[in-house]
């Protein structure tokens, strides 16, 4: 049997045309097929977690099954009258909820590459949905649990390989209701234009810059030995296709949601048009860089100024910003570039905040026109591509190679 | 009533240096005068000084984003 | 506005686009644009890449002018002076190779690219360089099968096939490479034709819309992109050649690249393929090929599907079987007399049926400077090889007379072992 990766090609995108259109039909006309729903997204997990990948497959079900019965259990502790609500118990449970990424995560740093078999695709995004339900059960936001429910919210096929990230709130009234037919015209003509943008993207860009033109690049900055503009070209080839690629299966994601009546979150938002740091956190990867924002830097603030740890706001500000982006990169990857990468974007935040303090200060002096604008941009630009050149592992396989990643 | 408006209109030109008084329905994320840091502020200058707790969860920025609807949201939380 | 309406304005588009890439992917009118320029026929013609293995355009039009097929695998891409691409070229002869295979690709890759040059093949000469090490007991690796695998040369094969033992005994063994089952449809028409019957009017229906399509974007697309590094590196060498063609100028020639190349090592092969490939693993190498065997193999089988095809276009074909490096083969313990069987259990296939222009190079393994590597021949042997090419493919030959036996197509020949 073969398998497929998420909107991976053409047959792909064949099956889910049809798959949906009787959900679309429902929709147009008042009635959600929940049952029916449930089997196609049965059917397009097995394409991806079945065949070949049988063994993936298991393991997304152990998963599921372990994730379910923690949240459960957590929210029966939160659910009982006049719950105690204390801290280790909540600790306990996120640390068993993200103990499975962490293992998967782990493996291959430590057991010279190689895949643990507890993984599977999309792990770390689903971990993302377990946590945030914890979090919001802790805070006595989410107060019902339904594992039926909940399950959905996880396995939501659309994202389930990698993201957008949605809330299981937001999910939830989603799935609960059917929109209006006025308001599900929108969506679809959205979701349309959605899908057809990520082909340009995905199929086109992405493949311009990551397939035709990378290769080349790549082996004339690994024969010129040492630094070469080579390096620096690869550096853009590789932002370009990077951005491409995840805006394009983005696109997929949050259009065939749209389709389904879901309206998963948006993923980026021209983010090569920031103008500063700031800025591009929230304009890239939003459903991650907002998940980051409101699950541990937010929370990390409250904590720290609550118990008036550091004297000023700015310090507790960049503490915070430097462990958010840290936490960032090790969720990418154990390796010395993703942790970098963490680093260097918590840094820049830092520096980013620090310098949009000083222009305050000194507004009368320090210009601000159209072309300080497009420097702006063109700086924030070249910033995040060297970020991207960090990430990409290509200075390791420069500097340490031959790779074993 | 108006204790309430006053002291959340005194807490936000606190943290943004500028007076909402006549400006209720100003968006504080889109003029960027709050931030994630901004509104953990709020949320604690809010707890200190009126006495309700809102969680980090509670806090979806739609729903926040201008003083008209923070002073609407505190009041809909003390009852 | 109405439901309907509102629908048409969002999903036309798409109806449309997709009409219009039917219209655009079906339409016969693409079989007009038939032109490709010589410079792209001359790039293609060294560029051993698997896009032009399994296109089709190029070819017709390169050997329709004066290119003639050379079939084979790896030893195409051992570029040196004496290469017979750059010998035709710095010669001036009237024909210009068209190397046709690349590592891995063995007589049944060959057999499906004839599929697409039949008609250019019709009554001319050709080529085709047999390697010994295609007869292992597994026959040709499904990968590298796979790697080189041609949708639209199987479809323009089950448009033409008739059923005979040839056609039969083709689609037996596409089945049982990965490549013949990626298509549902396709694979049952194989099933079909293998056990000797017609296809369904559905599955030719099926296959003639594949075809179409296929023929198309081969028509749209494959000129473009052509790798030029070997027609690059053929121009080098040329210039490494006397200007005028002498036997034993050329000869002395070859002998002296061929000793200024070799001297890392006491096997007589070449610094670059020594020091990359051989050095860090000489040790190991030790007696490694002991028990190997190129006598029992269903390659033979595949091998007769190629002299069946050259049988039935009237092909007059120069088959050009090469030694083993001596040094080598002694040392990594691989069996002359083996090899000696090989070659006659091959001679034999061959003559028996007609086949009689052969280069027969199996004695010249210990010639010094003849191999550039372990199996592939270079300077000498290249130059020796032309001896052979160039008054086959310049000089007027008696057309073939050639009796296909069908009895090699059997389990019996292929592990038949004297």
């Amino acid at each position: 049997m073969r398998w497929y990766i998420p909107y991976g090609n053409p047959t792909y995108f064949i099956w889910l045309a049809l798959a949906i259109v009787p959900l679309m039909i429902g929709l147009l006309y008042g009635r959600r097929f929940r049952g029916y729903q449930t089997i196609i997204s049965l059917f397009f997990l097995i394409l991806t977690f079945g065949g070949p990948n049988w063994r993936t497959g298991i393991a997304l079900i152990g998963y599921l099954a372990y994730q379910v019965i923690l949240v459960a259990v957590y929210s029966k502790y939160r659910q009982r009258k006049a719950s105690p609500n204390k801290g280790w118990p909540f600790v306990l449970a996120v640390i068993l909820a993200i103990v499975p990424l962490v293992i998967v995560k782990v493996t291959p740093a430590i057991e010279s590459g190689r895949q643990s078999i507890i993984g599977f695709l999309g792990i770390s995004y689903i971990t993302f949905k377990v946590v945030q339900t914890i979090m919001e059960t802790r805070d006595g936001i989410i107060k019902e649990f339904h594992p039926v429910l909940f399950g959905q919210f996880l396995l939501f096929f659309p994202t389930i390989s990698s993201g957008p990230i949605d809330r299981y709130r937001r999910f939830l009234a989603d799935y609960d209701s059917v929109p209006k037919r006025a308001d599900y015209l929108n969506l679809i003509q959205t979701g349309v234009r959605y899908v057809f943008t990520g082909f340009v993207y995905k199929f086109i860009l992405a493949y311009i810059f990551g397939t035709v033109l990378m290769p080349g690049i790549e082996q004339r900055a690994i024969l010129a030995h040492g630094f070469s503009w080579n390096i620096v070209a690869y550096m853009y080839v590789y932002s370009l296709d990077l951005f491409f690629d995840f805006a394009g299966y983005s696109l997929f994601a949050v259009g065939i949601s749209y389709l389904m009546g879901i309206k998963t979150p948006m993923n980026f938002n021209q983010p090569f048009k920031s103008k500063n740091i700031k800025d591009f956190w929230n304009r890239w990867h939003m459903t991650l860089s907002f998940w980051f924002r409101d699950y541990i830097f937010m929370r990390l603030v409250f904590f720290f100024m609550k118990h008036k740890v550091f004297k000023s706001r700015v310090t507790t500000a960049n503490v915070c910003y430097v462990i958010n982006m840290l936490i960032m990169g090790f969720w990418h990857g154990e390796t010395w570039f993703y942790i970098t990468y963490g680093l260097f974007h918590g840094c820049a935040l830092v520096i980013n905040d620090t310098w949009l303090r000083y222009k305050k200060k000194h507004q009368d002096v320090i210009p601000h026109n159209r072309f300080t604008e497009w420097f702006a941009i063109f700086l924030t630009f070249n910033v995040v591509c060297f970020s991207f050149l960090i990430f990409s592992g290509f200075l390791n396989t420069l500097f340490f190679g031959p790779s074993k990643f | 009533m108006d204790d309430v408006k006053d002291k959340v209109i005194a807490i936000l030109n606190d943290l943004t240096g500028e007076d909402f008084s006549d400006n209720l329905d100003e968006n504080l994320y889109d003029s960027a005068l709050l931030d994630s840091m901004g509104t953990v502020q709020l949320l604690l200058e809010l707890q200190d000084e009126l006495g309700i707790s809102a969680p980090v969860s509670e806090f979806d920025r739609n729903e926040w984003d201008t003083p008209a609807k923070i002073i609407a949201k505190v009041e809909e939380m003390k009852q | 506005m109405s439901l309907k309406k509102r629908l048409l304005m969002i999903f036309g588009p798409i109806f449309a686009a997709a009409a219009l890439m039917l219209v655009v992917f079906l339409s016969p009118l693409w079989s007009g644009l038939n032109y490709v320029n010589p410079t792209v026929q001359r790039n293609a013609a060294s560029s051993l890449s698997p896009q032009v293995l399994k296109g089709q355009l190029i070819k017709q039009r390169a050997l329709e002018n004066h290119y003639v097929p050379f079939f084979g695998s790896s030893e195409w891409s051992r570029f040196d002076p004496f290469h017979p691409s750059v010998l035709a070229d710095k010669y001036q002869r009237s024909y210009r190779p068209f190397l046709i295979g690349a590592r891995g690709s063995q007589s049944l890759t060959n057999f499906f690219v004839m599929q697409s040059i039949n008609h250019q093949l019709k009554g001319k000469k050709a080529v085709f360089f047999i390697s010994p090490q295609w007869y292992t007991p597994m026959g040709e690796d499904p990968n590298a099968f796979s790697f080189y695998y041609s949708p639209l040369q199987t479809t323009t094969w089950i448009e033409a096939e008739t059923g005979t033992k040839m056609d039969r005994y083709a689609a037996y063994r596409l089945l049982q490479m990965p490549s013949g089952n990626s298509d549902k449809i396709i694979s049952a028409t194989l099933a079909r034709i293998a056990a000797g019957l017609k296809p369904t009017s559905f599955q030719y229906f099926y296959v003639g819309v594949r075809h179409r399509i296929l023929l198309n974007e081969d028509q749209i697309y494959s000129r473009y992109r052509i790798p030029f590094n070997n027609a690059q590196t053929i121009d080098k060498n040329m210039k490494q050649l006397p200007s005028h063609y002498n036997y034993q100028q050329l000869n002395q020639l070859a002998g002296k690249i061929g000793k200024q190349q070799t001297t890392s090592n006491n096997f007589g092969i070449s610094n670059r393929f020594w020091n990359r490939r051989l050095k860090r693993h000489v040790n190991q190498l030790k007696d490694f090929q002991a028990g190997q065997s190129y006598v029992k193999s269903p390659e033979y089988g595949d091998f007769e599907l190629v002299l069946s095809q050259f049988a039935k276009d009237h092909t007059n074909v120069l088959f050009i079987i090469p030694p083993v490096n001596k040094k080598w083969q002694q040392y990594t313990g691989l069996s002359q007399t083996m090899l000696k069987q090989f070659d006659q259990k091959i001679r034999y296939q061959l003559q028996s049926q007609g086949f009689n222009h052969i280069a027969d190079l199996s004695k010249d393994g210990d010639v010094p400077y003849f191999m550039t590597d372990t199996i592939h021949p270079g300077w000498r042997g290249w130059l020796k090889i032309d001896r052979a090419v160039d008054p086959f493919l310049t000089k007027q030959v008696n057309p073939p007379h050639y009796h296909i036996d069908n009895r090699f197509y059997s389990k019996n020949w292929e592990q038949y072992y004297d």
